[in-house]
């Protein structure tokens, strides 16, 4: 093997292969959703499955002609990348995610789809797998440099998202692996393939001159909102966060839930979508018409309630809280927000469409998850506030694997304890239907109230409702007289009707928006009574509060009324409630089949006996399921520590793939030595088991600390595992090369499949049983290769 | 057969059940769904529009108890089909489009089929239609994050409007909203009761 050519190929087409999967989940999302992204690159990805297969068949064939197909099958995965894109939005490809379920002719199209972007991570899969194959006795450095590649990716496409359109960046990554393809073009062939090269760049630069058009879904927000009058794009900017568009029109209101009784709402300007989906509103504070239409919303509550100075508005958004706080004279506003491009834009671009709201002097801004300022944050506040949860006329679930940690029963204490004497905390939500939002929001409420020690938690919560929201106020004080007064009097005015409050009668309950039954009450009134354990059981949907081990909140679905769910809304109806938990667990059996047809492939060809083929299953499927769970527990857990979701998973993986790099750069020394790898594997699953348990509390603890310091608490943390979990992998393949040859690729596919799988199981299993469960999984996944070794020496 | 649906989901008015037997679906829906137009669900008209699915078409017209004599206001023509339900009862419908294909579109076709009481206006229905106004009943077919005052000023005294919440695709929750003086109320009508099979009584 050429020492420096052939890991320098692979690891420029791991790049590409990583880079193009990140830039796809931005295509995907805006065209369609991003459950439709995951669910398509998922059964892409399989394109290593299906790789493997090939190669376990015709392995010699392959092996033999290395030199040529290498460079080719590079150069083809360079043209695939780009040029699927701008095929998938011809009219034979682009299907419509809401059609699915309306036009059978998209379900052909989705699978067309499905196809078309498993070409380039088949082609670029064949081109890794046949370097394992054809170079498996330095697997230790071939596969360095394939997980450094990834890592480099990753960072690759984090820079190219902040420079570049999603439907720019194919073409651009597309060049990687056409290097690579030059890096090892066999000498004697080298004027062949420079020809075949040429032609691919010119492909390239054919698409990148005249990228592809993303064509949006017509039910996306933005599309609807593109079709009013003088609807314009203003302003569009690209980042980690998505694709940022600000739009204008002079029909765009927004007045979520307004009382019957306000004049007029407001002429909104502006509004930002992210990625095509809603985001916010562009707002000025010093013309009262536009904030002030929250003062007839049931948002207004607290300040019904008690004039407020000291408010902290959590995730922010485009600003409209904190203009309707300034309007009515809070002087000191604290502000949390995540994404940074819009914040930047509204401070710079639209600094004058917003009067500079951002920079006004009653505003402290702070540009970081809503949950890392909290723990940090010794302040203690009036007023704390957070987004209007769900969205009008039901989020179809679109949001049920999104972790929101703002919601969660941990999220409510910490804002507990940052509350002053007479704080509040504020939660508005749209009443959906089937009720699920307000009566998990209620749920978490009564629960922390009681892990807090308070006995009667309709003491310290009232809530009111309008024809379309509800709005809870949680209070650190019990309810007084007076602001119970100041509800009623609100109420009154604004067509409202209370729903919790104490003393309140029932003929009051429905004075101005009726129900065609009290149902709602009853269950208000029983999450609020003893009975709540066996109401939360004998729900349709699960409104148990969400809690940082389990941080889905808007994860409705019990897997166990399935079922009766589909019976009673029917097939097509179903999707429509929750799609997204549906079309992970959708996902799930399809890789899972495929996955098993790729697996059971290969074994026509090297026989279905003997050679240990029980062993390298569990040794590989074990070590792909604990590798891949312990990403996600780590992705999800950094989130939360550092306080920016980008960059703490670009960091986490990479640190991953850089030690585990480096443990299969050392794994020679392990493979030949079985007791060595049999050490490596307790360390391991000790380390797993443990952090298990251990893990959270250590972060709980360092979370305030400098990020310098942070840092390197994580880096002691994944360093050393990663570092033992980069070895499994080479010594295996090593190992087996030496037993037969033919299972190498069949091995490396099992690894593949599996790898894609453990991704979609691990958000089941996170969603189900929680974080610190998968983190379990994984430590008992990596006994599975334990097994296999122990056994191998019987 | 969709009619037999209709009547076993509780839709009783018979001026409601006649007009919904009168007005032929399919030609309101593209042609390629043309075979789908007498399933009882949603259709898509493009522009990210559907068809309303038929239920929720006449559980809307009977919950706003059209009378031959009524002027009704429609937001949202889409296809133009909902207008030409209420248009078989009532003596006068003023309809308002905001996508001007879809509008253009209607007005032909309605005019086409010979529904000379029926107004077609290509505008933002926001506004509603002051110069026609008051209104008997208003039918909002657009779900909308808030009520529009202006729509809530041309509503006659007593007067009804229904707006639908949620999907288009899935079984919809209705809103009434009722003006009695200076009173407004809302009930929250559901075509599909959701039977939940927790019960005061468990």
């Amino acid at each position: 093997m050429n020492a420096f050519k052939i890991p320098l190929s692979i690891a420029l087409l791991s790049a590409a292969i990583i880079a193009f999967q990140l830039a796809l989940i931005q295509i995907l999302s805006i065209v369609q959703w991003y459950h439709f992204a995951y669910m398509v690159i998922s059964i892409a990805l399989l394109g290593f499955g299906a790789a493997a297969s090939l190669l376990a068949v015709f392995r010699e064939k392959m092996v033999n002609n290395a030199e040529f197909l290498l460079p080719f099958l590079m150069t083809c995965t360079g043209i695939a990348i780009a040029s699927v894109t701008s095929i998938s939005q011809t009219a034979a490809f682009r299907f419509d995610s809401y059609l699915l379920f309306a036009e059978y002719s998209h379900t052909g199209r989705l699978m067309l789809t499905y196809l078309l972007f498993l070409i380039p991570f088949f082609l670029g899969a064949l081109a890794i797998g046949l370097i394992f194959v054809r170079y498996v006795d330095a697997i230790g450095k071939v596969y360095f440099a394939n997980l450094l590649g990834s890592g480099v990716g990753g960072i690759i496409a984090l820079f190219l998202v902040r420079m570049f359109f999603p439907n720019e960046l194919p073409a651009l990554i597309a060049i990687l692996p056409v290097l690579a393809g030059l890096t090892v073009a066999p000498g004697y062939k080298r004027f062949l393939h420079f020809g075949f090269s040429l032609i691919a760049l010119s492909i390239i630069i054919w698409k990148c001159v005249i990228p592809p058009r993303l064509i949006q879904s017509e039910f996306k927000d933005i599309s609807k909102t593109l079709l009013l009058p003088d609807a314009k794009i203003l302003l569009e900017k690209t980042s980690p966060y998505g694709n940022v568009q600000m739009v204008s029109s002079s029909a765009m209101r927004y007045a979520p839930g307004m009382s019957l009784s306000a004049p007029k709402p407001a002429q909104t300007k502006m509004a930002a979508f992210v990625n095509g989906d809603w985001f916010g509103v562009i707002t000025d504070w010093s013309r009262t018409d536009t904030s002030m239409v929250l003062d007839y919303t049931t948002s207004a509550l607290p300040y019904a309630m008690a004039e407020q100075e000291n408010v902290m508005i959590l995730q922010s958004g485009t600003g409209m809280d904190v203009a309707h706080a300034i309007t009515r004279g809070v002087r000191n506003i604290v502000a949390v927000e995540a994404n940074s491009t819009i914040l930047s834009i509204l401070q710079h671009e639209l600094a004058a469409e917003t009067d500079s709201l951002l920079s006004h002097s009653a505003l402290s801004l702070h540009n970081v998850e809503a949950r890392t300022f909290l723990s940090m944050d010794t302040t203690h506040f009036d007023l704390i506030t957070l987004p209007i949860v769900g969205t009008f006329g039901g989020s179809s679930g679109l949001n049920a694997l999104h972790e929101q940690f703002i919601l969660t029963k941990e999220a409510f204490r910490d804002m507990w304890f940052s509350l002053s004497a007479s704080g509040m905390i504020s939660v508005t939500s749209w009443i959906d239907y089937p009720v699920r939002n307000p009566l998990k929001i209620l749920a978490t409420m009564v629960e922390v109230l009681h892990e807090l020690g308070i006995e009667d938690p309709t003491n310290n919560i009232a809530a009111i409702r309008s024809w379309g929201t509800i709005t809870f106020v949680m209070t650190k004080a019990p309810l007084g007289e007076k602001e119970i007064a100041a509800i009623r009097t609100f109420c009154e005015a604004m067509m409202f009707d209370p729903v919790l409050l104490p003393g309140l009668g029932a003929e009051e309950r429905m004075r101005y928006n009726q129900f065609q039954d009290d149902l709602f009450f009853d269950y208000v009134d029983r999450i609020t009574s003893s009975g709540k354990e066996a109401f939360f059981a004998a729900y349709d949907f699960n409104i148990r509060p969400a809690t940082d081990n389990k941080p889905y909140f808007s994860q409705y679905i019990k897997l166990s009324n399935l079922e009766g769910l589909a019976n009673f809304l029917g097939n097509r109806s179903l999707p429509f409630f929750e799609i997204g938990y549906l079309l992970t667990i959708i996902t799930l059996i399809q890789i899972s089949v495929a996955s098993l047809v790729l697996i059971l492939l290969p074994l026509f060809k090297i026989g279905w006996k003997g050679e240990h083929k029980a062993g390298v299953v569990l040794y590989f499927a074990g070590i792909a399921l604990g590798y891949m769970f312990v990403e996600i527990v780590f992705i999800q857990r950094l989130i939360l520590y550092f306080g920016n979701p980008i960059y703490a998973a670009s960091a986490t993986i990479t640190a991953l793939l850089i030690f585990s790099g480096l443990g299969s750069y050392y794994s020679n020394f392990f493979s030949r030595d079985r007791k060595r790898l049999l050490m490596i594997f307790t360390v391991i699953f000790v380390i797993l088991f443990a952090y298990s348990f251990i893990l959270t509390p250590i972060l709980r603890d360092t979370v305030q600390a400098t990020v310098f310091l942070k840092s390197l608490t994580v880096l002691l943390i994944i360093a050393p595992l990663a570092f033992c979990m980069g070895i499994p992998f080479p010594a295996g393949l090593s190992r087996i090369s030496k037993m037969n040859t033919a299972l190498i690729p069949w091995a490396w596919g099992i690894n593949g499949c599996v790898s894609v799988i453990s991704t979609v199981l691990a958000t089941i299993v996170a969603v189900e049983l929680g974080f610190m469960w998968v983190m379990v999984f994984a430590a008992f996944a990596y006994s599975l290769p334990l097994f296999t070794i122990i056994k191998s020496h019987e | 057969m969709v009619l037999q649906t209709i009547e076993r989901r509780g839709v009783k008015d018979n001026a409601v059940l006649k007009s919904m037997r009168s007005v032929k679906r399919h030609l309101f829906v593209p042609e390629t769904n043309v075979s789908n137009a007498y399933e009882d669900r949603p259709l898509p008209i493009g522009y990210g529009q559907t068809i309303s699915q038929p239920f929720i078409v006449a559980y809307m017209t009977e919950s706003i108890k059209p009378k031959p004599e009524y002027k009704v206001l429609e937001i949202g023509t889409g296809s133009g089909y909902q207008a030409a339900v209420l248009a078989e009862i009532v003596r006068e419908v003023y309809t308002i489009e905001i996508v001007p294909e879809l509008g253009n579109s209607a007005a032909a076709r309605l005019k086409k089929l010979g529904y000379t009481n029926v107004n077609v206006s290509v505008k933002d229905g926001y506004f509603g239609w002051e110069e026609h106004g008051p209104f008997d009943a208003i039918v909002v077919t657009a779900a909308a994050e808030f009520v529009p005052p202006p729509l809530l000023e041309q509503l006659k005294e007593g007067g009804r409007m229904i707006i639908p919440i949620g999907s288009p695709f899935m079984n919809q929750m209705l809103m009434l909203v009722e003006k009695k003086g200076k009173k407004i109320t809302t009930k929250s009508l559901m075509p599909v009761v959701f039977v939940p099979f927790t019960r005061k009584q468990d």
